[in-house]
């Protein structure tokens, strides 16, 4: 068992459209976040490779391609699995993304799991393996409880 | 590093263990006193301690005035990183997905503001 982090939300388009986006378009919707830089030189461009064979790169502005993770599945219109490094990750590290494509409607609920970020190193936090989102939510009075008091000990939480 | 997650979820898979960590977010307490709580016997529930402690869910202590007491507390910190890091990237996703959709809803404009210029920033 790994952490996973599952998020979900319902695009105005159909599975085969919303598919087509989140891969050929993803350099147009993505949005850079500084927590989650891939290269200390990010952020590039992102752009899917397509097909099994295929990969998610960032292309920086020197011209330098990473490769961010291969391609796993790609089964249009229903699933996409690629993997997930960022370069501050120790060599054998990885984390991997499933997305799902599902109509709802005339919509498409798109799923995304996020999951492995326990076999990210101590450095990045996930040393000590603790459960996944879903457990940590059904455990959530709790956990907030003990982040709300942890966060009074520490003082200011930093950005 | 697996074996560090299976020790964690092994520990936190027992109710009474989980009733262990319950109490020890009011504060730190006693082996005995967690013993009678919890209902189990000072046996069993040292059983139970040294699980927790293996996992890093809780460290052991002596008061100053009896080393023979053996204090337990709650260790939050790995929790809450990994909390804050799984909220962080479940908050990553979300704003991800939130401009999927934007950029999705650009192709079918709603039916009382058509537009077909280049959208406004």
């Amino acid at each position: 068992m790994s952490s996973r982090v599952l998020v979900a939300l319902r695009v105005p388009a159909s599975p085969e459209r919303a598919f087509e986006a989140f891969t050929a378009e993803i350099g147009q919707w993505w949005r850079p976040n500084g927590l989650f830089q891939f290269t200390p030189r990010s952020p590039g461009v992102l752009s899917f490779e397509p097909g099994p064979e295929g990969r998610l790169v960032e292309t920086l502005a020197s011209g330098r391609v990473f490769e961010i993770g291969k391609v796993r599945a790609w089964e249009p219109p229903r699933r996409l699995v690629f993997g997930w490094r960022q370069a501050s990750f120790a060599p054998g590290q990885d984390t991997e993304v499933e997305v799902t494509f599902e109509a709802v409607g005339e919509e498409t609920r798109v799923t995304v799991q996020h999951v492995g970020w326990d076999s990210v190193p101590q450095t990045h936090v996930a040393k000590h393996g603790f459960p996944d989102a879903i457990f940590l939510r059904r455990h959530a009075e709790w956990w907030q409880v003990l982040l709300a008091s942890f966060k009074m000990a520490a003082g200011k939480r930093d950005a | 590093m697996n074996g560090a997650l299976d020790r964690t979820l092994a520990a936190l898979a027992d109710p009474h263990r989980r009733r262990v960590i319950n109490l020890l977010r009011e504060g730190p307490r006693p082996a005995g006193e967690l013993a009678r709580d919890v209902g189990l016997a000072p046996s069993a529930m040292s059983r139970h301690l040294r699980t927790l402690r293996e996992s890093g869910l809780v460290e052991e202590s002596h008061p100053a005035f009896d080393a023979r007491v053996r204090v337990y507390a709650l260790r939050p910190e790995p929790m809450i990183e990994l909390l804050r890091w799984l909220e962080e990237t479940e908050r990553l996703w979300s704003a991800q997905l939130g401009a999927l959709r934007d950029h999705l809803a650009r192709d079918r404009p709603p039916a009382s503001a058509p537009k077909d210029g280049e959208p406004a920033e």
